[in-house]
């Protein structure tokens, strides 16, 4: 048997710990500093709020001819792309709210929080949302039935609006006539609180987890050089999708977190053998795992491929993001487990070794 | 093979798990989810946040609204204390606008009587449900009694006096002496059409006999009669077969109020062309089975019958003037279950309360699928499969350079995807591309089991002196480790899906990788093990013999 580690391996952590620096600085640094070359992860769209259009096309469209298609209706933070892949083109069209809206809202809200004060204050603010919308204002005398009439004006505009949006870009583009559009339309609200939630599971999965190989392992430096390569995992995860300018989203959240379980299993593999075998010095032991844990992540990358291309060729857009996020996050990991856990543990025994021979 | 079988409780208690997932499957069908099979998901926000009970009542009324025969398949449910989903397989724009604006507005509940309106949904200040007497009393051994109170306001209680006095009929004497009356009937509607309903005297027969044979689960009391329903609705409903047409000038009359006209399914098109002549928008209202197609299309909702106790009968006929005004009314019921009991009183009060959501939408988030995204999606996951499965075979071929191993791995793979499906079946959750990417998860996580297995049992074969049954155990503690990681990952996103926005999207993926995990552990694992025992017994027997 071959011993990968029987050289110098405390030497080999220097690798992991230059590429998780650079890694942190690609993610989290350099889109700060300078944000026009390093973009770094944006929220998606379900959990900012916002519009998305999608839709596809068998001609080739190119971004530039979306934006003039849509400059009449001048979108804020207008943000569209094009997939290009060999069955044809797929287009997503994000935009932001429509500043009319925004002003309609602030009134609404204003009818409602008046309801219960003053009634004519009330029927007021709600005709005003009438005026705005171009609609002839009514002499209500309820104004519960003026707050829904105004809310009614205000979702049929939204509903025009997208209308006359799909119809410029089917005329435009020449997309005929059966073009089918996926719509998004997700309150900045509802974002915020997905935002929020996404956030709290993510930090409570991750206690769980310490907590889960704490139990398991029972020691503190073979638990925390898990955790450690976790983290990695999920750092390279994050740089693929900044590489690649995929958003996080409800969708890659998942990824992220089944990152975290694939990239555990080779490392509770490794430190089970380690702590817990019996046969060969830890250096065979470890060199092992090493072969044991390539046919795991070896396995799953070849799977990964398989699910690009076939998700990249059809643009089944949520299973490509998904593969190509695990696909970064598993290259980390046979990083992390084999030249940071590996090393750590190696260290970790061998000192509790020649402690032992002391006594 | 049945001996190996039978040998090996490990490979035929997956056998048997196997044949129930594929019953659960047959009998339940996997439904493809909105992802796949086009819809529409509306996440509501409401103005503020309010106690679980009250996001439960007002997810109930908006179900109520928006899919009140249960044709449109409509999944609702609250979220937290301040969202509400709406899932429907709806894309259509037309319709969706409707829907919207069903959400956001108030349902139409009006009480007729004699083609006269009773009261209003909008006139009824409130069900009295932190009220004593609201709720489900025990009458007797075998009988519950429920009670629902309700205050209308000043003017449509003067006018529930009006419309119902002396409205009951003294027809006889009680055995304890007291006069007993026959009393009128009041009908409920929620949401009546503004409509000319035309439709043919065959269907105006099945709906007379339906209706007079009664149906409990739709409320209607046995004997009612089509006229009174018709008078009720205070619309105007045209019968016609071959020998009567179209009466015109009845239908222009109607058309002063209204374009609209809906038709049974059964009236023909030349009648609707001459409908569309006169200048009605037609559209054909379906008939629900065993439900009388009149009550549905009306929106009828409830038959109350109204007591002598509220109709002023010890008041003189012609002195209306001292007759009792009640502004609260009580709606009581009796049933021979508590169940029975409370959820009559729990679909009242939701009927009544649905006049006005207690409290008011603020924004609607809308996400529409096109439902041709489906149409090539099944083959490309089956192509998706196929290749990872010949690429994962490849690498175990190379690393062990036997197949004995590979055809085992993908035999488990297959097995656990079957038993995830039936799982899917049994729990009635469509396969959408959160579960889909959880299933991806569960099977990565169990070919990496698998290796672990192998290679704790196999890989040491050569130089240790552990027996077969402590090798299994040391990779059962790995592969154990890592389903526990699996399931406290997951665990909180399905245990808070229905309470913070925007887990439900997650719930899918959580639980099906949650069950993957299990399933792992508990069922396909130990078979695998037992497998690659067998495999390594049988290659160490041929090592020894040479």
């Amino acid at each position: 048997m071959q011993d990968f580690y029987k050289n110098d391996f405390k030497r080999m952590m220097i690798i992991p710990t230059i590429i998780m620096l650079i890694l942190i600085l690609y993610v989290f640094v350099l889109p700060f500093v300078l944000p026009s070359i390093f973009p770094g992860i944006k929220p998606g769209v379900d959990l900012t709020g916002g519009n998305v259009l999608i839709f596809r096309s068998d001609k080739p469209i190119t971004e530039a001819q979306l934006v003039s298609a849509l400059e009449e209706f001048n979108l804020p933070e207008l943000k569209p792309s094009i997939i290009a892949s060999p069955t044809g083109y797929g287009a997503w069209v994000q935009y932001g709210k429509d500043p009319k809206v925004t002003t309609i809202e602030n009134i609404l809200s204003k009818a409602d929080s008046s309801l219960e004060t003053s009634e004519s204050d009330s029927i007021a603010f709600s005709n005003q949302v009438l005026t705005e919308l171009g609609k002839p204002t009514q002499p209500f005398d309820n104004p519960k039935t003026a707050l829904l009439a105004a809310q009614q004006a205000l979702a049929d505009y939204k509903e025009e609006f997208s209308g006359k949006l799909q119809a410029a870009l089917t005329q435009k583009l020449g997309l005929g006539q059966d073009v089918e559009f996926q719509k998004r339309e997700i309150s900045a609200t509802l974002g915020s609180a997905s935002f929020s939630s996404s956030i709290f599971i993510s930090i409570l999965g991750a206690v769980m987890i310490i907590i889960i190989v704490f139990i398991a392992f029972r020691q503190l430096i073979p638990s925390a050089a898990i955790i450690q390569a976790m983290l990695f995992d999920v750092l390279a995860g994050l740089a693929g999708m900044a590489f690649l300018q995929i958003p996080l989203s409800l969708t890659t959240l998942p990824a992220l977190l089944m990152l975290i379980g694939y990239s555990v299993d080779t490392d509770i593999m490794l430190t089970s053998r380690m702590l817990k075998g019996k046969d060969g010095t830890p250096g065979e032991r470890a060199t092992n795992s090493m072969k044991t844990g390539l046919t795991m992540t070896g396995t799953t990358l070849g799977a990964l491929i398989a699910m690009i291309v076939v998700s990249y060729f059809y643009q089944i857009e949520v299973i490509y993001q998904i593969s190509v996020i695990l696909f970064f996050g598993l290259i980390g990991d046979m990083i992390s487990t084999w030249f940071m856990n590996a090393p750590i543990l190696l260290w970790w025994v061998e000192k509790k070794e020649k402690q032992h021979k002391k006594f | 093979m049945a001996n190996v079988l039978i040998k090996n409780w490990q490979l035929s208690f997956v056998a048997i798990v196997l044949l129930l997932s594929v019953a659960l499957i047959g009998i339940y069908g996997i439904k493809l989810g909105m992802d796949f099979s086009g819809g529409t998901l509306y996440q509501v926000e409401l103005q503020k946040p309010v106690s679980a009970e009250e996001i439960t009542r007002i997810s109930n009324i908006i179900s109520q609204r928006i899919d009140p025969s249960g044709l449109k398949d409509a999944t609702v449910y609250p979220v937290g204390t301040q969202f509400i989903i709406v899932q429907l397989s709806e894309t259509d724009p037309v319709e969706l606008e409707k829907v919207e604006s069903r959400i956001r507005q108030q349902g139409r509940f009006e009480s007729t009587l004699d083609g006269n309106v009773v009261f209003t949904g909008d006139e009824i200040k409130k069900v009295q449900r932190s009220d004593n007497s609201y709720g489900v009393f025990k009458a007797g051994t075998s009988a519950y009694k429920w009670s629902l109170p309700f205050v209308l306001n000043e003017k449509a209680a003067k006018n529930f006096m009006e419309s119902t006095f002396h409205k009951c009929t003294a027809t006889g004497t009680s055995p304890n002496g007291l006069p007993s009356y026959t009393c009128e009937k009041t009908t409920f509607f929620l949401d009546r059409p503004n409509a000319l309903i035309v439709t043919t005297t065959a269907q105006q027969e099945s709906d007379s006999l339906l209706l007079s044979e009664g149906n409990t689960f739709e409320n209607i009391p046995q004997d009612t009669q089509i006229e009174t329903l018709i008078l009720d609705s205070m619309l105007t409903v045209l019968f016609i077969d071959e020998n009567t047409a179209l009466d015109k000038v009845v239908a222009s009359a109607v058309l002063l109020k209204t374009k609209n006209a809906i038709v049974s399914p059964d009236v023909s098109e030349s009648v609707k062309n001459d409908l569309n002549a006169l200048g009605f928008t037609v559209t054909v209202s379906q008939q629900r089975k065993d439900i009388p197609w009149i009550w549905t299309t009306l929106g009828a909702r409830q038959i109350i019958s109204l007591t002598e106790g509220i109709t002023n009968e010890d008041v003189a006929e012609g002195d209306m003037s001292r007759a009792k005004i009640f502004s609260t009314l009580n709606i009581t019921g009796q049933r021979e279950t508590l169940d029975e009991a409370r959820s009559d009183l729990e679909e009242l009060t939701i009927l009544l309360e649905s006049g006005s959501l207690p409290t008011p939408v603020k924004t609607i988030s809308k996400e529409t699928i096109s439902p041709s995204l489906g149409d090539s999606f099944l083959s490309n996951v089956l192509l998706m499969a196929i290749l990872a499965g010949i690429i994962v075979s490849a690498i175990i071929v190379i690393r062990y350079r036997t197949l004995k191993l590979a055809i085992p791995i993908i035999i488990t793979g297959l097995s656990e995807i079957i038993i995830m499906m039936g799982f899917l079946a049994l729990i009635q959750r469509p396969l959408d591309l959160a579960a889909f990417a959880g299933l991806i998860a569960a099977i990565g996580t169990g070919v990496d089991s698998e290796i672990v297995i192998v290679d704790e049992i196999l890989g040491k074969s050569k130089t240790a002196h552990e027996s077969l049954i402590q090798r299994a155990k040391a990779a059962l503690f790995i592969i154990a480790t890592s389903a526990f990681t699996v399931i406290g990952i997951m665990g909180p996103i399905v245990l808070f899906a229905r309470n913070l926005p925007g887990l439900d999207k997650l719930y899918g993926f959580a639980i099906v990788a949650i069950v993957g995990a299990l399933i792992g552990i508990i069922i396909t694992r130990p078979a695998f093990t037992k497998i690659v025992e067998m495999i390594v017994h049988g290659k160490e027997r041929e090592e020894h013999k040479d």
